[in-house]
This record gives C-alpha cells, structure tokens and sequence, in this order.
C-alpha cells in the first residue's frame, strides 16, 4: 500500500494540471479581449464576472439580453458607455462577455458602430432603467435579482 | 510481548525519523509546484489563482514573472517592489499580511481597479489587482504613494484615491496588496 500514496498524488495533480492549463492557442485567441475586460470591467465585476454585493453579476447579461430593450440596455449601462474602451474593442468585449459569463451568443453580434451609438445615450439612472427593464418582463418592481446594489445608496 | 514491545517502538521511532509531518507537507509542497511549468502551482488555491487558471485568461504559463530581483524593486515590502507601481496606501507586507493576503482580522475589498506594471527583469507588463484589506485602523506603515498611470476620480477604474473598502463589510481602509492576476497583452493605456 505504501507506493500507492505517491502514485495517487501524482496522478491527481497531473489530472488537475491538465484541466487548469488550457492550449496555447486557446489562451492566445482570447488574451486580448480578456486583457480588455480585466483592464476596464474586472476590478468592479472581478476576474470571471460574478459580481459582488456593490456590482451586478455579470451572469445576469444572458438573461437580460435575451429581454426586449435588453440590448440596447447593455450598451448604455456605465460601464460600458464610460468604459475606456473604443467602440470596436468594447464591442468585442461585449460579446465575449455575454459568451463567457452570460452563456448566450449575441446574434447578431454587436458591432463599432451600435455600440457607438448605444454609448452616446448613457443611462442618467442606470438602476432605474435595470428596474424598468426587469419590471417589464416580470410584471413586478424588478428588483427579484442582484442588481448589486444592498440598498445603502437609495 | 516485550519484544513485540521493542520491535513496534523501533519500528515507529524509524518511521519518525524517515517521515517527520513537516517533511510529508514540505514533499507534497515540493510535488505540487514542482510538477508544473514556471512553478505555478497546479492546484489553485485561491480565489484568484482560480480566475488565473481560467482557459482564457492572459496569464496562463507564462504569468508566473522572474522575481529573483535584487535590490528594493524586489522586495515586497518596500515602495520601489516593481508590483507596487500605482499604489497608494499601506503596504501589507508590512502589516501582518503579505503583497498578496490580508492580515488576520481584515478583508479583502470585493471591487478594485486593475493596472499593469512593469517587471524589471523580463521587461513584461504583468495586470496588478490593487485590493485594499479592510476592517482594522489604518496600518501606519510601509506607507508607498506612487501613481504611475494612476488617473483622476472621475476615471474610477484608474484611481487609487477611491475608498475601494466600499465594497467591503466595513469601510475602514487598513492597507492594500499588489496581486498578480496575469500576464498583460499590452501595458494599461495611460502608460
């Protein structure tokens, strides 16, 4: 029995190893949108988009895509229409994180130039519009979700 | 049955010897970061080493940087440590935590900003996740104020004057950490 410890560890952590670390081309096609999103949505939404008690999950985006006005609601929240990103790169980071985290696919995808026009009409009460939205489609006040918000700031 | 005594006290004292406790975890130690590439450990522990071994992310293998620096730009606690570039606050390191935890008693603020600094030695931008720890009184020491592509309130995602303990259960700042989070494709675009 005594080799069988070692064997087993090893065997674990080879297993382990393998599904952390991905192919290099993998990790290459989707470094610079990643690079992206880290840079100017990850410090609030953090690193794989679950949110936090302050910032809505970004698991949410599927769901609230898939609602009429969703769309154009993406594109005027404050972090993506004070986002530092230009209109192609946010576009493209909107799409990966819809793919990523909200496990839908934008179709058609968003482009430069909806995304520029979306951004020019930035939400004045963003958590208003998210009640709105959300309210429209499930016939309440909308806030059955983590909007991110605990409720301190009203 | 003295024998038999004899013969288990022997047998256990050479077990002892050969395989002290410490000696077990400092050889598993060794096999968990030893079997991987760059030394990263294979079996992410924390939170956002998780996020790191994401299939995605930037970092990856190579987010691992050289550290084998001399001088103040590598050491931790010291404001010139190459993490440390757009930091404003209180080191960790020198408040009972490290450049990458929380000391005992605080927590690690949930919303942040994220930056890129520049490893000396491979010449890399690496993305730098400056979370405050919160919770405790300031911590008075190892204060480092540099700000290099650090930008305005009104830039939030840039900015380390922010409170970012907003986030946390309790809003008082203690001190701040430098944690890589991965390999940058290119340095952040104020620099």
């Amino acid at each position: 029995m005594k080799p069988r410890l070692p064997a087993l560890l090893v065997a674990a952590v080879v297993a382990t190893a393998a599904s952390a670390w991905p192919s290099q081309a993998a990790t290459d096609n989707n470094a610079q949108v990643r690079n992206d999103y880290l840079l100017s949505c990850g410090g609030c939404h953090l690193l794989e988009g679950q949110g936090s008690r302050a910032v809505p999950s970004l698991a949410d985006t599927g769901r609230i895509f898939a609602l009429p006005g969703g769309r154009e609601y993406l594109g005027r929240v404050p972090g993506a229409a004070h986002s530092p990103l230009d209109d192609q790169r946010l576009a493209t980071v909107l799409n990966w994180v819809l793919s990523r985290f909200g496990h839908t696919t934008a179709d058609p995808p968003y482009t430069a130039s909806e995304i520029g026009r979306l951004r020019a009409q930035p939400y004045l009460d963003p958590l208003a519009a998210r009640h709105r939205l959300l309210a429209d489609h499930d016939g309440n006040d909308g806030n059955n979700g983590n909007d991110g918000n605990d409720g301190n700031d009203r | 049955m003295s024998r038999l005594d004899r013969w288990m006290e022997n047998s256990s004292r050479a077990l002892a010897r050969r395989s002290g406790r410490r000696g077990f975890l400092a050889r598993l130690g060794h096999l968990i970061a030893g079997g991987t590439v760059a030394g990263v450990a294979a079996l992410p522990l924390l939170p956002v080493a998780r996020g790191q071994a994401s299939d995605e992310s930037p970092g990856s293998r190579a987010a691992a940087p050289p550290e084998d620096i001399e001088g103040p730009q590598g050491d931790p606690n010291h404001c010139d440590y190459w993490r440390n570039c757009a930091i404003d606050g209180f080191l960790c390191g020198c408040c009972g935590g490290s450049a990458t935890s929380c000391p005992p008693g605080t927590e690690m603020s949930p919303v942040t900003w994220i930056g890129t600094c520049r490893n000396p030695l491979d010449k890399k931008d690496y993305l730098i996740w400056y979370n405050d720890c919160c919770g405790k009184n300031p911590c008075g020491r190892c204060f480092c104020n540099r700000n290099e592509g650090e930008r305005p309130v009104y830039h939030p995602y840039r900015n380390n004057d922010i409170n970012w303990c907003a986030g946390a259960q309790s809003q008082v700042y203690t001190c701040s950490t430098a944690m890589i989070i991965g390999l940058a494709v290119e340095g952040q675009p104020e620099k």
